[in-house]
């Protein structure tokens, strides 16, 4: 090879070959690599170019992308700092030539077994810190020279920068892919679904980051439901992972029955615990779908609203301090009735939070977006689609909305006829009797026949095709009608058990009927309600 | 949900089985099935809390006689346990079963009866 003045020849090099090309540093990682590969290995007309990358936790160098020793990259080839070829240029941070591979000190046999005859390497240095080694190799013996080492190291100063930035580029998408898969699947699959409710809800990630907060519906005993708003203090994979934490937590305590106020007392101890600076914020509101009435807690967190007909209003809240702030903290409970049609909203700060704006603004500003709406999924669209700024959110977002289904007048259903319908037909009914001003005694006695009259029917049912019942029921002064019709035959109650059945209706109902026809059999039942 | 939890305990001389929530055709089997199955022979008998079940209907009457019946045929007693103010009650009222065997307000209640119980022949 002759020999050239050095720097011309680079920079020529250098100009035709694109090495600095701007361009480069804003691809990704993996195509960055390769990019560099073709065009170093073009520039200075070599059979193999590598890059190893420097792992800080292990001390070691990691084959990273290859050419001509693509076998490096595949078994993962790792070189200690410090020893070898590679690992003196990461060492000592200085170039390194070999003119003769075979009689130097050469760590990695791949290098040898590819018949490399001579190597030039350089380090990968940014701001004072070292990334990685940059090296080519000749099949034939071959002096790199001073233009040589030139071109390299120029191209190793320019990729350097592009390499780390995609590096942490692809780290920081990692992170965020791997905690929004984790925020999903800490999330509830799907929502509670409770006679007397219906609920929707969102979670909104920011544009960044994930973040921890979440929602969550519970089934409670004797026809209640929870609802749980809640938001971890911090972002990323641990703010989610805590969120996942606290919202099993919240969860557990709920279904064992404790009111709101004690829930949030409960979690509050939970996360002081953990030892961990961990804080959050929640509010907890538990709905009786028998009495209509709501009690909610919060714990640091913003004020739920309800949502009505008539206009949006935002709820008292006693302050208490967020989740694991202070000892022994205490929420205090409030109660109210949600009444038929209305609807109770909760979020968390990132749906009403703007920079410069009073944070009362905000909440106005929620209220304001979500009136009119009639239903749970209508309250969440409202208020994503009127508060969302286009350019994403800075802080994410979590919402929950239940509402007071309007009890009907006259209750008209057809259901499957199957042992679980009972649990959902006692539940209806007992709303549907309380609405009606049955008291609380006759309330339980018709709701007990009522459901032996149902058993009935699914006794009935055909097996195995899919088989239904109706239930009807309404009031005409001051009396209760229902009525359960099957479509299978009559039968003579069955044994004690049966026999128990019918004359546990005919007890509780003033007057019992049987219509048998050909399509099936109708229980008609009776019984007046005394006047409020 | 489940519409119903049974937590089993065992006494001195008795097993302990604490419903809570509801009974009816959907689970009553299964729930007679876990307290007899948990039952040990030597025990003098079981002890059923119903104190925390809001709702029984005439299969769960039903499975509380075959329960009783078994028990009887290994020599045990069933104690039922039904506090005065209990929706259980209703049920029992209205399927004209006022007292369905031996029954106490409270547990401690229903394990005393047990120890002043005679002993059984032989």
């Amino acid at each position: 090879m002759p020999a050239e003045p050095g720097t011309d020849r680079a920079l020529e090099r250098r100009s035709s070959y694109r090495l600095t090309d701007p361009g480069l540093s804003e691809l990704p990682l993996e195509e960055l690599l390769a990019e560099l590969l073709v065009r170093v290995q073009e520039a200075l007309e070599v059979d193999t170019v590598a890059i190893l990358l420097h792992d800080a936790e292990s001390k070691q160098l990691v084959a990273r992308a290859a050419k001509g020793i693509e076998e490096e990259v595949e078994q993962g080839v790792r070189i200690p700092v410090g020893r070898g070829f590679a690992g003196r240029i990461a060492a000592e941070r200085v170039p390194i030539f070999i003119a003769d591979v075979d009689h130097a000190d050469v760590l990695n046999p791949i290098l040898r077994e590819k018949g490399i005859a001579s190597l030039l390497g350089v380090p990968l240095i940014v701001e004072g810190e070292l990334i990685g080694v940059l090296h080519v190799g000749s099949l034939t013996p071959r002096m790199f020279g001073q233009d040589d080492l030139a071109v390299l190291q120029m191209a190793a100063a320019r990729a350097a920068p592009a390499i780390e930035h995609a590096r942490l580029y692809a780290e920081l998408e990692h992170e965020h892919g791997v905690s929004m898969v984790l925020q999903r699947s800490l999330l509830p699959k799907r929502l509670a679904e409770v006679v007397g409710v219906s609920v929707a809800a969102r979670y909104l990630p920011a544009r960044e980051e994930v973040g921890g907060d979440w929602y969550d519906v519970i089934e409670l005993p004797r026809g209640r439901v929870g609802v749980v708003i809640g938001d971890v203090v911090g972002h990323g994979i641990g703010a989610a992972a805590l969120m996942g934490r606290l919202r099993t937590a919240l969860h557990s305590y709920a279904i064992e029955g404790h009111g709101p106020g004690r829930t949030l007392e409960l979690v509050d101890r939970f996360v002081q615990s953990l030892g961990e600076s961990a804080m959050a914020t929640a509010a907890y509101a538990v709905f009786d779908t028998y009495t209509s009435s709501l009690q909610y807690a919060t714990a640091g967190h913003l004020p739920p609203v309800v949502i009505s007909e008539s206009g949006t209003r935002v709820l008292e809240v006693t302050p208490a301090p967020p989740l694991g702030a202070f000892p022994y903290g205490r929420c205090p409970e409030h109660e109210l009735s949600l009444q038929s049609g209305e609807m109770l909203f909760l979020y968390t700060d990132g749906l009403v939070e703007r920079r410069g704006v009073p944070l009362n603004d905000g909440i106005e500003a929620l209220a304001t977006a979500v009136h009119g709406a009639r239903t749970p999924e209508g309250a969440c669209a409202f208020a994503v689609r009127r508060l969302v700024p286009p350019e994403g959110l800075r802080d994410d977002v979590a919402i929950v909305a239940l509402r007071n289904t309007p009890v009907p007048a006259e209750l008209h259903v057809t259901l499957p006829a199957e042992p679980k319908t009972l649990a959902h037909v006692r539940r209806m009914l007992r709303r549907w009797l309380n609405e009606r001003g049955a008291e609380e005694g006759e309330v339980a006695e018709m709701t007990i026949a009522v459901s032996e009259a149902c058993a009935n029917a699914i006794e009935h049912a055909y097996a195995p095709a899919p088989a239904t019942f109706e239930l009807h029921g309404w009031a005409r002064d001051g009396e209760i009608t229902m009525t359960v019709r099957d479509g299978g035959r009559w039968r003579a109650p069955r044994g004690q058990n049966r026999g128990r059945g019918l004359s546990i209706i005919v007890a509780a109902m003033d007057d019992v009927q049987i219509d048998r026809t050909a399509e099936g059999t109708e229980l008609v039942m009776r019984r007046r309600i005394a006047p409020k | 949900m489940s519409l119903a939890d049974v937590q089993i305990m065992l006494a001195a001389s008795a097993l302990i089985a604490q419903v809570t929530g509801e009974i009816d055709m959907s689970n009553a089997e299964e729930v007679g099935a876990t307290v007899i199955g948990a039952t040990p022979n030597e025990a003098d008998g079981v002890i059923l809390d119903l104190s925390r079940v809001d709702y029984l209907d005439s299969a769960g009457i039903y499975v509380i006689y075959g329960m009783r019946a078994s028990l009887q045929a290994r020599g045990q007693v069933l104690i039922l346990v039904i506090p005065p103010t209990s929706p259980v009650l209703d049920s029992l009222r209205l399927a004209g079963v006022e007292r369905p065997g031996e029954v106490a307000e409270a547990v401690d209640e229903a394990l005393r009866m047990l120890e002043s119980r005679p002993l059984q022949g032989s």
